[in-house]
């Protein structure tokens, strides 16, 4: 029986126009993360090849030259910088604007100002202002009478290398660590959407059940609580079979770019490609359970409401619920291991996404893992029910929506 | 062999809306259920199909518990008719079927029979909000017997249909109880019931009123209906007692006799008044019945 239903409830979406739309938009998002690096270099590059000429007015008579040596040192950018003497000033504009130059600088210590025709453009401020700056940074060690080691010695840095050391003592290298934080990014906002998306089709498919009055045929034929998970399971299956096309296309993006058409500077990146295996496995892991749990208190909602337009102002407090998780977990990015992460990944209102968070980033104690699972899925268990009870009455209720007190009423019933 | 109906009470909270209500159909009859609005007739037949469960009293289908039999042997027609809008016409005739327990085969054969019957070829492939609210109901009664059900029970079938499609559905009807299968049917058109029925059941603010073969039903009453026409005087059935004036036509009168009336003291009276073109003794019809046993109210 079930069976028949799950297929009625895929058959009857996956043609839909919602269903196709949101999977081809989930396509483009994953090749586009995948070939994120490429455009972002290939807009670098457009930017670095675009050439700075400058034209400067230097009051003090020591500053230019200084400049004039970091822009020659700048290797691979195109800097024109021109002295114009002060008396010639008034003139030196019309010329920038003549020649089409990007602008003119004012140099009157401790005071610059750059005068520019397109002051809208950051890229190019802030390139000038660095060059300023590294310019007046090496007239004033001059001034000072520091050496060029001496200077080195003033400006060095510390370097600060951070290593994750796995739990058996293996190394986490730095940039699959920032890989693996921003795909952890986009499988939770994964996670947070379908929850909502797919948990509105569950109560929105019981409503329209309901407005259409097919229930009473269903129900004399079908045991509420079949039906009920032939609708959680025909649509958990539709939002599955999503997941696996976006993995598929973020898989065969990546290995178009292995492949290496496109240029063998690719190699960093971010791509569903690099993915571990066993982050996948709890990515489905959560994401199953969780829709279980909120698919069935979605289903109960659904239920209680006569008209699919109602069933907005009941499920809104199950959205707000997923929402508090995704914040949650966004939280626990920061600290994986806080209390904060600890206690809503235990929860199961928020721990599909925030025990998932803390597996992508942290490395959860085992037991901490453990006792999240077992939680979650006593609480599909008691949501199940819970939302089989509401159901059973709730289906051929009709007109006035039943209060809370009613509710627990045919829980008890 | 067939339903027996024994002893159901349902109350909902305050109201009772079956109370102790007993009847019984024989297989391959046609049951007219009859009963003015809120008797309770939609409550009964939820729970004969085991929608809702009774405070009290239990339903028989030959012999057995309705849960021995499983879910295929009945179809229903709901008074609150539904289907998926958005399915296309045969696929939710073939979906019917399959949760009937048909095989998928089973299943499209039969959609494609009822579809043709129905006369809904040219509404195969459409979907169900397509179609007019009349073809609805007459996919939603295909549905409802797609699996050749033992047991069909029918929530006002005809309420919609033209004329045209009530004729159709009529002859299903007959169709099927000759092939076998028990129609319970409820309706406020008692000619159709009268038409189409052996036996009815007639329930009141949920209690039995009437049951049985409607034949020994209108005999068992007499006939107590009298119709006469007479070209003069109509004044003349004032000064007998014992006759109550139902219908005033323009060719006739038609009376209900009081016990001890006797018709020959009535035809004399109107054979004085002037000339008699009508003098004819009946029982009553379903429609008088039913009036004079729930109220002229109802």
């Amino acid at each position: 029986m079930i069976p028949i239903l799950i297929k009625r409830d895929f058959t009857s979406r996956v043609k839909g126009a919602p269903y196709i739309i949101t999977t081809i938009i989930g396509i483009l998002v994953f090749v586009g993360l995948g070939f994120a690096p490429l455009v972002m270099q290939y807009f670098a590059a457009a930017f670095s090849e675009g050439s700075l000429e400058l034209l400067v007015v230097d009051y003090s008579g020591e500053f230019y030259p200084a400049m004039a040596e970091v822009a020659a040192e700048r290797e691979g950018q195109s800097i024109r910088i021109e002295a114009v003497p002060p008396e010639e000033e008034s003139a030196a504009y019309q010329r920038v604007l003549d020649e089409g130059m990007n602008g003119l600088l004012l140099v009157d210590l401790p005071d610059f100002a750059f005068l520019t025709p397109d002051a809208a453009n950051y890229g190019q401020n802030a390139w000038v202002e660095n060059l300023v700056n590294q310019s007046l940074t090496r007239l004033n060690a001059r001034n000072l009478g520091l050496s060029a080691e001496e200077m080195a010695q003033l400006f060095s840095s510390a370097d600060l290398q951070v290593r994750q050391i796995g739990g058996n003592g293996d190394e986490v290298s730095s940039e699959d660590f920032t890989s693996s934080a921003v795909l952890a990014y986009c499988m939770l906002f994964m996670i947070y959407m379908s929850l909502i998306l797919y948990g509105n089709m569950v109560a929105s498919g019981v409503a329209e059940e309901k407005s259409s009055r097919i229930m009473e045929v269903m129900i004399a034929k079908v045991k509420p609580t079949e039906l009920m998970a032939g609708k959680i399971l025909g649509i958990g299956a539709l939002s599955l079979m999503q997941f696996a096309i976006w993995v598929a296309a973020a898989l065969v993006t990546s290995a178009v770019r292995r492949a290496g058409w496109f240029g063998s500077s690719l190699d960093l990146g971010i791509s569903l490609g690099s993915i571990e295996p066993s982050l996948l496995a709890w990515f489905v892991i959560f994401f199953i359970l969780g829709f279980f749990f909120y698919a069935s208190i979605y289903a109960a909602g659904g239920a209680v409401v006569s008209r699919v337009e109602e069933v907005n102002q009941v499920v809104t407090i199950v959205t707000m619920l997923i929402a508090a998780g995704f914040i949650a977990a966004f939280m626990s990015f920061t600290n994986p291991n806080g209390r904060l992460a600890v206690i809503t990944s235990l929860i199961p209102f928020t721990s599909p996404m925030v025990m998932f968070a803390r597996l992508t980033l942290g490395n959860p104690a085992p037991s901490q893992v453990a006792a999240s699972v077992l939680l979650l899925i006593l609480a599909v268990a008691g949501g199940a029910w819970f939302s089989g009870r509401v159901y059973r009455i709730g289906v051929l209720l009709y007109g006035k929506r039943p209060t809370l007190r009613e509710i627990v009423r045919y829980l008890r019933a | 062999m067939g339903l027996r109906v024994a002893n159901i009470t349902k109350r909902f909270r305050d109201v009772t809306a079956v109370n102790g209500l007993s009847f019984a159909v024989e297989r391959g009859r046609i049951l007219g259920f009859l009963g003015p609005n809120g008797a309770g007739k939609t409550t009964t037949m939820r729970v004969i199909l085991g929608i809702i469960q009774p405070d009290e009293g239990e339903v028989a289908w030959n012999g057995r518990p309705l849960a021995y039999w499983g879910r295929e042997f009945f179809g229903y027609l709901p008074e609150e008719r539904g289907l998926y809008p958005k399915m296309p016409l045969d696929e939710h005739l073939i979906f019917l079927g399959r949760i009937n327990g048909l095989s998928h085969r089973d299943a499209r054969d039969r959609a494609a029979h009822w579809i043709d019957r129905f006369r809904l070829g040219e509404y195969r492939r459409k979907r169900i909000e397509e179609l007019s609210k009349g073809n609805q109901q007459k996919a939603q009664v295909a549905g409802a017997i797609i699996h050749e059900p033992e047991l069909l029970i029918l929530d006002e079938p005809f309420s919609g249909l033209d004329p045209v499609n009530t004729g159709m559905l009529k002859e299903v009807l007959v169709e099927q109880s000759r092939a076998g299968c028990t129609v319970i049917f409820s309706s406020h058109r008692m000619d159709q019931v009268e038409e189409l029925c052996e036996e009815i059941v007639l329930i009141h603010r949920g209690e039995l009123v009437l049951s049985g073969n409607l034949k020994s039903i209108k005999s068992g009453m007499g006939r107590q209906i009298l119709r006469v026409g007479v070209e003069g005087s109509r004044d003349f059935w004032r000064r007998l007692p014992g006759l109550t004036l139902l219908a005033e036509r323009p060719d006739y009168l038609e009376f209900r006799m009081g016990r001890g009336v006797d018709p020959n003291m009535v035809l004399k009276e109107a054979m004085a008044a002037g000339q008699v073109t009508r003098f004819e003794l009946a029982e009553p019809s379903l429609d008088q019945i039913f009036v004079e046993r729930v109220g002229a109210g109802a």
